[in-house]
């Protein structure tokens, strides 16, 4: 088990200033089997009252909205969390177990048909296709994809935008997790298997000291249906463990943006983001 | 008499190897055949009185009445929007006469079919016990373009979401009531039921002095009823405004008129604002709190900070406010999941499913594409059918078969190997006609019917008739008004309630049959009237 904090900055700096902003973040944890949240909340500056629920995909989203100018938004969400080392039970799902499982339910069926982010290039799904021809079951085809596809991208900051598509990042074989995220799922779809977008924080480093803040970051990764979610890390070509916080999931992206918001006033804004990350146990 | 029928359906309504039913007379071959006389006992009982009425006047006497009925449109702005262009929406002069007994069968089934489709939507956004039951599958939710994800979780305080529905009926060739469609989403036309009905009863009184003709004026104050039942629990004296896009948009008139027979505000976006969870309403007065917004805005510009960022017509966070049960909004967000025409094959199944009850009017026969073989042999006979896209409405990207050219079935051809999930097909179905006023005389032209209604949460209440649309066009089979049709007004006859002593006066008649607007305004204390 590890006990983290999280602290996560985030917000718009306007150009010219906004005469009122209406915002949704996703940046809380929830407790779920093997992570239990000890605290989190989230500040906001300018301050405003707060509206918090929970999303059809059980995302915590704090709702909120200023109405008085303001040149920046600021939020901060801190929160404390433990993380178990999670159980991956070895899964011998065959693909005709899988094709019935993956029609019975709508939390399922939904992450089959590939999204505007998500639609992969021919190539790519030839690489998929020889995952599937090379192993035996919808399990091991997953890893097997998860893990080609993490080899074959490099992760470099800066080099794609935020709306890109996976089309766009596997062309140049690069891009940030949300990226590399876009393009497994784009391939783990393309042959059936169900697999969805799961946004939250990793801490960068397994042999952390306690008590040291590190700069940390949103993060992202893949969890593909054999029967039941399974995580697959792309990005560090690793499974899921017990750095990751999960925040939520979704269909790509755009189901789970940290922070989303609409605002009248101002021409454009920047945005800006911090992560720390500190291992407290 | 002769001279108004005289050559009625001599040329045949459509190409048809099946005859059409028509409506006023049981058989249409003879019917103008007689300058004798002898069509008097060809027409059908509910509608021999209008014939006998009718028969009283020249054709070129209701041409004059005809026109004044075009006019009074015009100088009222009753206008639809065909293909960019603001025109009068036609309004025919021989009224569709649907008797009492046959009314009842047809209310009790639309009643039927809003209740089964509330208990779907209900459980679509909630426990999807229906895809678990195996009634549906779990995929056509999933792949709805209306399934939206964002109105999980809001719900009216009396749980309503069809406050209002339009559903499409149509006869078939043997007289049988069909649905065609279900319209839950922002259903339009009821402007049209009202305007025309006062329009009729101030250009043709003659024809309701010797028939009960159920009123439908009480529509808006049966509409406010149900929009006041579902207002946030708690609230005595509800706010209720009616959304509109705007002027722009081609429904404008019937959201004013809607509004002013209500007696409540009718606003755009950028009247509301969303504050501390609730919605206010900007006012010379100050701000005034929202309570229920009927809105005529499609969910995707409703609120930009859920839906399309760029939308200038919504107002952002009024989901927010709707989800923390500030305010209601009516229709709920959402209800496309139900009347998509995929999820319309289904329906039968679900009033089985839900109510326990055997659908009461059945659904046209309808292949889902999706399913093995159906796709080959709808591709087979594709210039036999009619082939509909799943999420259009308002007739559009629909193709007649018979009527398409060959160009045309290729491209369609293409469409539907790529997506059969997007498309559905029917047999064609030759609508029923009426007697309709054209260039050539008295003719059949092909009908349908959409009657209103209202979910107040206790019982749905259906508007006795509805909007007959009538295809102008000789043997055009597609009614919508924004495909060139018009429409006629829609008599139920019978029951206690419709003044029987037939009044001379004709603004008598015109007050009883579609309720002055003074007293609705004057029972609700509307600013507006």
């Amino acid at each position: 088990m590890k006990r983290m904090r999280v602290t996560h900055t985030t917000g718009f700096r306007y150009r010219g200033e906004a005469s009122a902003s209406y915002n949704e973040a996703r940046m809380l944890p929830d407790s779920r089997p093997g992570q239990t949240v000890l605290s989190a909340h989230i500040d906001t500056r300018p301050s405003a009252p707060q509206y918090d629920y929970r999303d059809y995909w059980g995302t915590r989203v704090t709702a909120f909205e200023v109405l008085s100018p303001h040149g920046e938004l600021m939020l901060t969400a801190s929160s404390l969390i433990e993380v178990a080392p999670p159980v991956h039970e070895a899964c011998a799902l065959s693909w005709p177990e899988l094709s019935d499982l993956r029609v019975s339910s709508v939390e399922v069926v939904e992450q089959l048909p590939q999204s505007r982010r998500t639609a992969p290039p021919d190539e790519l799904v030839g690489l998929a296709r020889d995952a599937v021809a090379s192993t035996s079951t919808p399990c091991a085809a997953a890893e097997l994809i998860c893990a080609r596809v993490g080899a074959e991208m490099s992760y470099v900051q800066g080099v794609t935008k935020v709306d890109d598509t996976a089309v766009e990042a596997w062309a140049a074989r690069r891009g940030v997790c949300q990226d590399i995220v876009h393009v497994t799922l784009g391939a783990l779809r393309a042959v059936g298997i169900p697999a969805r977008y799961v946004s939250g924080y990793l801490h960068p480093n397994p042999e952390a000291a306690i008590g040291e803040t590190v700069v940390g970051e949103s993060h992202a990764w893949v969890e593909y249906f054999c029967g039941s979610w399974r995580g697959w890390d792309p990005t560090n070509l690793i499974e899921v463990g017990d750095r990751h916080v999960y925040v939520g999931h979704g269909r790509d992206y755009d189901d789970i943006a940290p922070i989303r918001g609409v605002y009248a006033g101002a021409e454009a804004a920047d945005t800006f983001v911090r992560v720390e990350i500190t291992r407290e146990a | 008499m002769a001279d108004l029928f005289a050559g009625y359906g001599a040329s045949p309504a459509s190409g048809r190897r099946t005859a059409a039913f028509d409506e006023m007379f049981s058989d249409t071959e003879g019917a103008g055949l007689g300058a004798d006389g002898a069509v008097l006992a060809e027409a059908r009982a509910p509608y021999r009185e209008l014939y006998t009425a009718l028969g009283r006047m020249t054709q070129t006497e209701l041409r004059g009445r005809a026109d004044a009925l075009a006019n009074s449109y015009l100088a009222q702005g009753v206008t639809f929007d065909f293909a960019g262009e603001e025109r009068p929406f036609p309004l025919d002069a021989v009224p569709r006469i649907i008797p009492e007994e046959e009314w009842v069968d047809v209310e009790a089934g639309v009643k039927q079919r809003v209740k089964a489709l509330e208990a779907l939507l209900a459980d679509v956004y909630g426990p999807q016990s229906a895809v678990r039951d195996g009634v549906i599958p779990a995929k056509l939710i999933a792949t709805s373009a209306h399934y939206h994800r964002h109105a999980a979780g809001i719900e009216s305080a009396n749980g309503v979401r069809v406050h209002v529905a339009g559903i499409d009926l149509i006869r078939d060739e043997r007289g049988a009531w069909r649905v065609l469609e279900d319209n839950l989403r922002v259903p339009s036309g009821v402007s049209y039921i009202v305007s025309n009905r006062r329009v009729m009863a101030q250009t043709l009184p003659e024809l309701f002095v010797k028939m009960a003709v159920r009123p439908v004026g009480e529509y808006p104050y049966r509409l406010l009823q149900a929009l006041r039942a579902s207002a946030p629990a708690g609230i005595d004296d509800p706010v209720v405004v009616v959304l509109t896009p705007g002027v722009l948009n081609s429904a404008y008139y019937e959201h004013t008129l809607l509004a002013r027979l209500m007696g409540v505000e009718l606003v755009e976006g950028r009247d509301l604002y969303m504050s501390g969870g609730f919605v206010w309403m900007r006012t010379t007065g100050g701000p005034t709190r929202v309570d229920v917004i009927y809105r005529r805005i499609d969910d995707e510009y409703l609120d930009p900070l859920q839906f399309r960022a760029d939308s200038v017509l919504g107002t952002p966070g009024i989901l927010t406010a709707a989800r923390l049960g500030n305010v209601t909004i009516a229709n709920a967000v959402g209800n496309g999941v139900a009347d998509d025409k995929l999820m319309y094959t289904y329906i039968p199944d679900l009033i089985r499913y839900y109510l326990g009850e055997d659908p009461i009017i059945p659904n046209v026969d309808t292949w889902r594409l999706e399913d093995p073989g159906a796709l080959e042999e709808v591709l087979d006979r594709l210039d036999e059918l009619v082939v509909k896209p799943v999420d259009g409405s308002g007739g559009k990207g629909l193709v007649v078969g018979p009527a398409a050219s060959r160009k045309e079935l290729g491209a369609l051809r293409r469409k539907l190997i790529e997506d059969p999930r997007g498309w559905i097909a029917q047999p064609v179905v030759q609508l029923s006609t009426i007697p309709t006023l054209t260039e050539d005389g008295m003719q059949p032209r092909h009908t349908d019917l959409r009657p209103f209604a209202v979910n107040d949460g206790d019982d749905v209440w259906v508007l006795p008739g509805g909007l007959t649309r009538v295809a102008l066009p000789a043997g055009q089979l597609v009614v919508n008004s924004s495909q060139g049709g018009g429409s006629k007004d829609t008599w139920v006859l019978g029951r206690g309630d419709a003044p029987t002593t037939g009044p001379h006066d004709v603004s008598a008649i015109t007050a009883a049959q579609a309720a002055p607007i003074s007293v609705l305004t004057g029972a609700y204390g509307g600013e507006n009237a």
